[in-house]
């Protein structure tokens, strides 16, 4: 286990991660990341067969700067917008070596489109690796792995 | 040709470059076309042989709306089968891939062989005095294999599949080539749209609806567009590389493959799959109508079987984040998709423009960046269905 200051950290830096997202605050996504901090999505389907490939990888701080990019710049103005609502539970949270704390997390996560339905965007689990040290905890690495294997849109903001 | 009931009523335009809005929406159209196209006269691309590389290895899919078993049998030969007990008609596999030496229902523990021979019938002592087990082998769908692609049809007379794909068998080889390939995973996602307005998609919207390729100034070089009789299009852009700058990581647009030029080719096979090659991405996009209204598509992505292990990393990187439903290039096509469907629920009929010269006759030769090649597509679409003018 992890002393309980810490788990307090950890569970504030997701909730400042949900919490970015539902805002639709890509900058705020981005600084819930440490300098080396990575981001996948993915599906079931493709980690129990062993497929590689996800629907996002941000394998690199770089690449995060440019999700965020692609989604205020790029494609501004030409996708439909939705609102997400994250609700995300912790199941573990465990020291790792080199300053690491892994946690992992079951999220569901709604979407509003500009038509005022809600719908059920995704279900599934995160896997996330968290530097702890003096300051605001952030992601090493962060892993949401969707259960289902088709997505009901296409998914522009990250999950 | 099997017997077809006859065509929805619906009038079709004078015009070859008017396509009715009604056909994106009637219940009855969209019947209609699982009979007379999704099993009428027409070829479909299944799985490839990197899905289903190893004997036992098999693929649950549809062609339109009827689930079909691709299979990699024990003797090393590929089928395809229905994925429907001889017995009752229970859906026999039910997960997307799958290893079995046997294949069995649950319903009555029917179990038939990977080369589909029934094998086992519990309780067969009750049954007729004539059953004969060969009469109850799994129901095989004519298929074939080209360019490592699995492609079905429950025609009898369909042309064989070279003289179907006729000049756009050259690209769909170039694109998969005739080597291994390794499968890298799966993108799926749900449309909400008609399968043709997901299909009709053409040059003339690519600089223009994805800014991707003005930010990054992209500008796509010579290209060329080809339509074929059976109304299978295949598009070639050469792509110069982007200066770098606009990227933090601009290693995401290399083109890293050292046996091909920067390119873009992509080939659309009528009536509704995507077989494509951008910079080092290699995909087939397998599509499915579910209803007249929903379209799900299934982006498989595939790395050469010889690729270095840091090409085949780069190639994940790019099919990941640049040609997908959420890629960088292509998001914006799945706004337009929905737009399209909710836009064309409304009156009268949709009107294409760029590269029309004559609105009466079908055209020949077209620019990459034109939208009138689809004018073919439109005019195989209305013969198979039967519609009139």
């Amino acid at each position: 286990m992890i002393d309980a200051a810490d788990l307090i950290r950890a569970d504030a830096l997701q909730a400042e991660y949900a919490g970015a997202l539902d805002r639709r605050d890509m900058n705020g996504w981005l600084e819930c990341f440490d300098s080396q901090g990575s981001y996948i999505c993915t599906t079931l389907e493709n980690v129990s067969q062993g497929l590689a490939l996800p629907m996002m990888m941000d394998d690199c701080h770089q690449r995060l700067q440019d999700r965020v990019k692609f989604v205020s710049t790029v494609w501004a103005g030409t996708f439909e917008d939705y609102n997400t609502r994250h609700f995300v539970q912790r199941v573990s949270c465990l020291p790792a070596p080199g300053g690491l704390v892994t946690m992992t997390s079951n999220f569901l996560v709604t979407y509003t489109t500009a038509a005022g339905t809600a719908q059920i965007l995704g279900s599934g689990v995160y896997e996330d690796e968290i530097v702890v040290g003096p300051g605001p905890l952030r992601f090493r690495s962060k892993k949401a792995i969707l259960d289902a294997a088709i997505a009901p849109r296409y998914l522009v903001y990250p999950i | 040709m099997q017997n077809l009931a006859s065509p929805p009523d619906l009038q079709w335009p004078r015009k070859l470059s008017e396509i009715p809005k009604a056909v994106f929406h009637r219940e009855d159209v969209y019947e209609a076309e699982l009979d007379r196209i999704f099993r009428g006269e027409e070829w479909h691309p299944l799985a490839h042989l990197a899905e289903i590389p190893a004997p036992g290895d098999y693929k649950t899919t549809h062609i339109g709306s009827s689930p079909v078993l691709v299979v990699h049998g024990s003797d090393g030969v590929v089928r395809t089968f229905e994925n429907s007990c001889t017995h009752r008609g229970t859906q026999l596999a039910t997960c997307p891939r799958g290893n079995a030496a046997k294949i069995e229902c649950p319903y009555h523990r029917w179990n038939f062989s990977n080369t589909g021979e029934l094998l086992g019938t519990p309780g067969r002592a009750d049954f007729p005095k004539d059953f004969n087990p060969r009469d109850y082998a799994l129901r095989e769908v004519r298929s074939v294999i080209r360019s490592g692609l699995v492609f079905a049809t429950y025609s009898a007379t369909v042309p064989d599949i070279d003289e179907y794909l006729g000049s756009a068998a050259a690209s769909v080889s170039q694109v998969l080539g005739e080597e291994p390939l390794e499968l890298l995973g799966y993108q799926k996602v749900s449309f909400a749209t008609n399968w043709k307005e997901y299909a009709d998609n053409e040059g003339y919207h690519a600089p223009l609806l994805h800014s991707a390729f003005v930010m990054l100034r992209w500008k796509g070089g010579q290209g060329s567009q080809l339509m074929t009789d059976r109304a299978h299009k295949v598009i070639r852009t050469d792509l110069t590389v982007p200066p770098e700058g606009f990227l933090a990581d601009h290693s995401l647009i290399d083109a890293r493959d050292p046996n091909c030029s920067p390119q873009s080719v992509i080939v659309s096979l009528f009536p509704v799959t995507i077989i494509l090659k951008h910079l080092d991405v290699i995909s087939v996009r397998y599509a499915f109508p579910r209803s007249a209204h929903e379209t799900e598509v299934h982006y498989a992505y595939f790395a050469r079987a010889d690729d270095s292990e840091e090409l085949k990393r780069h190639r994940l990187r790019q099919s990941a984040n640049l040609l997908g439903p959420s890629g960088l290039i292509t998001l914006e096509d799945g706004a337009v998709f929905n737009r399209l469907h909710v836009g064309s629920r409304t009156s009268g009929s949709v009107e294409f423009q760029k590269g029309v010269t004559d609105a009466q006759a079908v055209p020949t030769d077209f620019s990459h960046t034109d939208e009138a090649g689809n004018l073919v597509r439109w005019e195989h679409y209305r013969k198979a269905m039967g519609f009139t003018r």
